[in-house]
């Protein structure tokens, strides 16, 4: 510690080096290059002052390196074009002739000097603004990419497809996988439908593909009934704790009878449940796991439709599109006739009805009993929905299809193609308006249909149609997952719609607020099979590029305490905006147990919101403290270098 | 000739926003790539774009910090205003060829100052700023374009010599042939985004002929921050619209273009410039034509029950024809669904045509990538790989495969840096075997 | 009367993610601004206590702009606290005698040339009217 102090008071002799850039005339056709070098010479702790034509030139280059090489001097400040271009041109030469890249700062005399100003005051500015540069350099400490080794292990949260793909595609990359989920199964959801659309594939296939090699390979230890019951750490050193239980008596329950009822062994695929990997659990076990990075997969539920939502739960003529699907499948192993049947019960006509738990608007739709509204677009139900209609018109040509809908969103490769194949397959369509949606009632008029449906259609200039119908589908949305353990426990962010909330859907799509945590599929939004698989592997790219090398190289621009100045007083711990990367520690300071501050530079991002709020400037920012501020602002209003002019 | 061979890990063929997030993330997991894009800068449509749905944050602000990671990236090297000539695999190695076309300016000695293009006395419509501004016949692509080197426009420039007499590092070269190069990579990501619908064979949307009739990537100029008016005017007579209407599925979900698909961002991208425009000129009435709105994306749909609820006028209806009317006016003949139903034509001060997208390359005479039906390559996996193709170590992200917005290509682009990742792992290990 | 380089002192506090990079979009259009601003590349405002203001109008800067991404701002909750202190140094100006306006925060984005421009104007303009730091307190008197 003594020695840091002295370090720290070698301040005032640092050996600063200017070196001006003309930028063939770019800067010096404004700026008087020669006047602001002699100028810069007067500048407190400036031991050399240096030109070029193009200073980012190799000779250019080789003035600053020959001046690091032997000693001339230890600080640099290269005035010339806006930091973004050459900066890492610079840093670099530095490090070439070994020095410390962060020994450097920047003076922008062209795009915020030479390109703006002209004449006098241009040359008057580039001088403040270089001798304001020369003091930031004067505060510079050499610094070095904070390191932390990390665990190349992955705990992927989630086993459907997206938590298959995820988990396979890290253990490709060679890294150690845990791959959890809650469920007797893999293969999540994907498992329950029958055929994806556009493509027809059969689901057995995709998550076959998927699972086998997940269950085979080395690198992956699939847990299946367990839940993360304990979290803590950062990013490449988390640590769980799995919990792992037989399920409670009624869940799953549909799920292991189709299993036992199909003689299928482990591993092998059960058509509307999934994957069982290794049976169940009979007694509780937990696992402590240490892991570089999580993936979230924690997937979606499918909207549940409220009593009498449409009169479902009131009529048993009315089901979802999931429950749909499932009997479409059962009935396909039995072989199909030409009109759909139900329960032994011909189906002569269906009504599908879109958006059902979708974009709701306020106003028009009623809150749920949490006073939440699905605003949201769900994104595959319309496909989902044509196709199967398609599938219906195509197996049993004497069922008729009536579809309603608001707005089809047959948006990706091959969906369009899903609308046209619906239409021409002699599906009717009925639109309407999200405030007069169809109203589904008992019928009580001709024939012995069950239901009748009414809509005021607005393909057909607002027509009010009616007609009976033997079967109601309701094309239900997708809703968040029931996460909220997790998400209290790792202090997930969750958006206004209920899903994981990235941190930019642009520039960091993948990731959350919380470095290491990464998003894979449904748990942030509705995606369709595709969508997420890539966004699993999307997350799997960004988990490897964090544990690749074994260690996680962080930015060394993060709070550092002042220990001969902290008084421990917490203030800046109540400031700090980032959960865990400030504390107040006990430690010994001459001899007396005190508290103080303590960065965990794993998490904190830099910010500074630490600095404004310590009464003693205790805490600041490596590279950026306040002092380097304070003295930039003396240099640019002293008269010092420059004698002020008496107006 | 002189051919160079120069060696990577992965080639990344496009330099837009798909291209950019696989190189760098292939560059993060510490692999050499190679982005060989065919305009002068990296960066993509999306660095010509104002704002960008649903967020509504600046396209450059997002767009500029990863061109510039990937130009500073030590394990990533741009090759810009290349085309790529063949691809040609052999055992483990893909060969690439490629010609760098003549900017007739030295790239290396070029420091991208400018003084060659303030003092051209040529000026030619800028297609940056959709033909509204001009330009000079040597100049830098566009303001934040990388990298800042400038580039002689040989059709329009008139050799009249000023630009390499001002050029302080003598970097106009009028002499520059194309050059031809090989690259070698393992494994090769396909970004080549897309052009939009061209509409040559569209006469009833009266493209070209009618002045107030633009296109949307126009109007996202007319709206950028750094655009080449500053304000909304329409082309004919500068006037300020009072009344402007945007016409969807213009080269979409329309066989008689040969484009039956959707292309999956006109609905936002019309509905984000309604909004932006209710900002610019408050006073103007906003209608949207369409079909279906295809809000369907993360925090979409509110986006649009938003600009509803501002008073964008929503009509469902496909246009049939667009004609001039008086006084620089456009006349839309619409078939109306809804209340009364029938033919009905409609005035407007300022007509957008949101077009859609087509296929950015072509890959027949290049290598043996297939493509769909729709001209996009194809994907061989689309529910549980969606980036790999039917060449084995080819892998495609972005609107290469197909429409797509910005957010699904970044994620997309990711997916294809880890299964070329995991290719490279792979093949790395074959090897060691 | 213009104000010159060497008397009137405008600080901008630009964040190296959006307004730095606007400012310098101003330089690569050429557009022309005058040369009292001194812009100084912060990572985030909200590092500045509520003294680093008071003590710039102390040393004679007139006018101090934030320029900040605002809402857009990459640290989650750093805005809004600097929102907040900020709100606490105008308190504080008043009581010091300095018109609050001399302290304007503002959110400027990488290609925001016209807003930067606006900013920079409207701050002289200001000044311009008030005189140095301390001198409306005077007027007023």
């Amino acid at each position: 510690m003594a020695d840091d102090n002295k370090d720290k008071k070698a301040t005032s002799e640092q050996k600063v080096g200017v070196y001006v850039c003309h930028c063939g005339g770019n800067i010096s056709d404004h700026v008087a290059v020669e006047e602001v070098c002699k100028n810069a010479e007067k500048i407190p702790g400036v031991v050399k002052v240096q030109n070029d034509v193009f200073m980012c030139s190799d000779p250019g280059q080789e003035l600053i390196m020959e001046d690091i090489k032997n000693g001339t001097v230890d600080r640099v400040v290269v005035a010339s074009c806006a930091p973004d271009l050459h900066s890492s041109t610079f840093r670099n030469a530095i490090q070439r002739a070994g020095g410390n890249p962060y020994i450097y700062e920047h003076a922008n005399i062209r795009e915020q000097v030479s390109w703006v100003h002209h004449g006098d005051q241009a040359t008057n500015k580039a001088t403040r603004l270089v001798a304001a540069a020369a003091a930031k350099a004067r505060e510079l400490q050499p610094l070095e990419p904070f390191k932390v080794d990390a665990k190349r292990h992955v705990t992927v949260i989630g086993g459907g497809i997206a938590g298959l793909k995820s988990a396979l595609d890290l253990a490709r990359k060679g890294l150690d996988v845990a791959l959890i989920d809650k469920s007797p199964f893999l293969g999540g959801w994907t498992a329950k439908w029958d055929r994806a659309f556009p493509t027809d594939d059969p689901v057995s296939e995709l998550v076959t593909a998927l699972a086998g090699e997940v269950l085979n390979s080395e690198k992956i230890t699939v847990y299946t009934c367990s839940r993360i019951t304990a979290f803590e750490g950062f990013i490449g050193n988390f640590k769980l704790t799995l919990t792992q239980a037989p399920p409670e008596s009624d869940a799953y329950e549909d799920e292991i009878k189709r299993l036992s009822d199909s003689g299928k062994g482990f591993g092998e695929f059960v058509p509307l449940a999934g994957i069982c990997p290794a049976g169940i659990p009979e007694t509780t076990t937990t696992h402590d796991i240490e892991t570089g990075a999580i993936v979230l997969a924690t997937g979606f539920l499918p909207y549940a439709p409220r009593y009498g939502e449409y009169r479902y739960g009131e009529s048993k003529e009315v089901i979802t599109l999931p429950e749909l699907i499932r009997i479409m499948a059962e009935n396909r192993q039995k072989g199909v006739g030409d009109t759909l049947e139900i329960n032994d019960r011909k189906i002569r006509s269906v009504a599908m009805i879109h958006c059902v738990g979708s974009r709701q608007i306020p106003g028009i739709h009623e809150p749920d009993a949490k006073g939440n509204l699905n605003e949201y677009c769900s994104r595959t139900c319309c496909s989902a929905t044509l196709h199967a209609a398609s599938m219906i018109r195509n197996n049993h040509p004497k069922t008729r299809v009536f579809d309603f809908y608001r707005d089809i969103r047959t948006y990706g490769r091959g969906q369009e193609e899903l609308y046209e194949e619906a239409s021409d397959s002699k599906v009717v369509f009925f639109r309407f308006e999200a405030d007069a949606p169809p109203e589904v009632t008992r019928n009580t008029g001709s024939g012995d249909f069950p239901l009748n449906i009414k809509v005021k259609d607005t393909l057909t200039f607002d027509e009010e149609l009616e007609m009976p119908v033997d079967l109601v589908v309701l094309a239900v949305g997708m809703e968040p997952g029931n996460i909220s353990d997790l998400v209290e426990m790792m202090k997930l962010p969750v958006g206004v719609d209920g899903f994981l909330q990235e941190v930019h859907p642009k520039l960091r799509p993948v990731e959350i607020a919380q470095s290491g945590v990464l998003l894979a599929g449904t748990c942030q939004a509705p995606f369709d099979m595709g969508e997420t698989c890539s966004a699993a592997s999307g997350a799997a790219a960004k988990a490897s590029a964090i544990l690749g090398k074994g260690y996680v190289e962080l930015d060394p621009f993060v709070a550092e305490v002042d220990l001969n100045k902290c008084l421990g007083t917490g203030t800046c711990v109540n400031a700090c905006i980032v959960e865990g990367a400030l504390s107040l520690v006990e430690m010994d300071v001459d001899g007396e147990k005190v508290k103080r501050a303590q960065v965990n530079p794993a998490l904190c991002t830099g910010c500074g919101a630490c600095v404004a709020v310590c009464p003693e400037n205790a805490i600041n920012v490596k590279g950026w403290t306040l002092k380097q501020y304070e003295d930039m602002v003396d240099m640019i209003v002293s008269d010092r270098i420059l004698p002020s002019q008496t107006a | 000739m002189s051919t160079e061979k120069i060696e990577f890990d992965a080639l990344v063929v496009g330099g837009g926003i798909a291209g950019l997030q696989a190189a760098l993330d292939l560059a993060d997991q510490d692999f050499k790539v190679a982005i060989v894009e065919k305009d002068a800068s990296i960066g993509g449509k999306m660095i010509r774009l104002s704002k960008v749905f649903p967020t509504l944050d600046c396209a450059s602000c997002i767009t500029t910090p990863k061109m510039s990671a990937a130009a500073h990236h030590p394990n990533v090297t741009s090759f810009t205003y290349c085309e790529l000539q063949t691809l040609k695999k052999t055992g483990g190695e893909i060969t690439a060829r490629v010609t760098q076309k003549p900017r007739f300016v030295d790239e290396i000695k070029c420091i991208g100052c400018r003084q060659c293009e303030y003092n051209c006395p040529v000026y030619v419509p800028d297609e940056e700023q959709g033909g509204f501004a001009a330009r000079k016949a040597i100049y830098i692509p566009f303001s934040n374009a990388i990298p800042q080197v400038a580039l002689m426009d040989v059709e329009n420039c008139t050799l009249c010599g000023k630009c390499a007499k001002v050029c302080p590092t003598q970097a106009v070269d009028y002499f520059q042939k194309p050059r031809d190069f090989t690259l070698t990579a393992k494994t090769v990501v396909i970004a080549t985004g897309f052009e939009l619908t061209p509409l040559r064979d569209k006469q009833q949307y009266g493209y070209g002929e009618i002045e107030n009739v633009i296109t949307a990537l126009q109007m996202e100029r007319l709206l950028a921050p750094h655009g080449p008016y500053n304000r909304v005017i329409r082309p004919s007579d500068g006037m300020e619209p009072d009344s402007i209407a945007f016409i969807q599925c213009a080269g979409s979900r329309d066989k008689s273009m040969g484009v039956s698909y959707c292309s999956r961002v006109c609905c936002m991208y019309a509905i984000k410039q309604a909004m932006l425009l209710s900002g610019a000129v408050p006073m103007a009435d906003i209608a949207i034509y369409y079909m279906d709105i295809r809000a369907f994306g993360k925090g979409y749909e509110q986006f649009f029950q938003n600009a509803k609820a501002m008073g964008v006028e929503f009509i469902k209806g496909k246009v049939a024809t667009i004609d001039p009317g008086e006084n620089g006016t456009v006349k839309l003949q619409y078939e109306v669904q809804g209340a009364q139903g029938g033919v009905t034509t409609a005035e407007h001060d300022l007509v957008v045509l949101s077009l859609g997208m087509v296929a950015g390359w072509n890959p027949e005479n290049a290598c043996s990538v297939g493509t769909g039906s729709d001209a996009f390559i194809k994907t061989i996996q689309p529910k549980i790989a969606p980036t790999l193709t039917d060449m084995e170590g080819v892998f495609v992200a972005g609107v290469a495969a197909g429409p797509k917005d910005i957010v699904d290509t970044i994620v997309e682009a990711g997916a294809a840096a880890m299964e070329a990742s995991n290719y490279l792992t792979r093949l790395t290990r074959k090897l060691a075997a | 009367m213009a104000l010159q380089e060497n008397q009137a002192k405008i600080l901008i506090l630009a964040t190296e993610d959006c307004a730095y990079p606007g400012a310098n979009a101003v330089g690569q259009a050429h557009m022309s601004y005058p040369e009292n601003t001194y812009v100084l590349r912060v990572r985030a405002p909200v590092m500045f206590p509520e003294h680093f203001y008071l003590d710039c109008f102390k040393k004679g800067i007139y006018g101090i702009i934030i320029m900040s991404c605002g809402v857009e701002c990459p640290y989650e909750g750093a805005y809004q606290a600097l929102a907040a202190r900020v709100d606490k140094v105008y308190a504080m100006m008043r009581e010091e005698g300095l018109d609050p306006r001399r302290l304007r925060l503002t959110g400027v984005c990488t290609v925001c040339t016209k807003a930067f421009v606006k900013e920079v104007n409207q701050m002289n303009q200001l000044i311009s009217e008030l005189g140095p730091p301390g001198a409306e307190s005077k007027k007023a008197a």
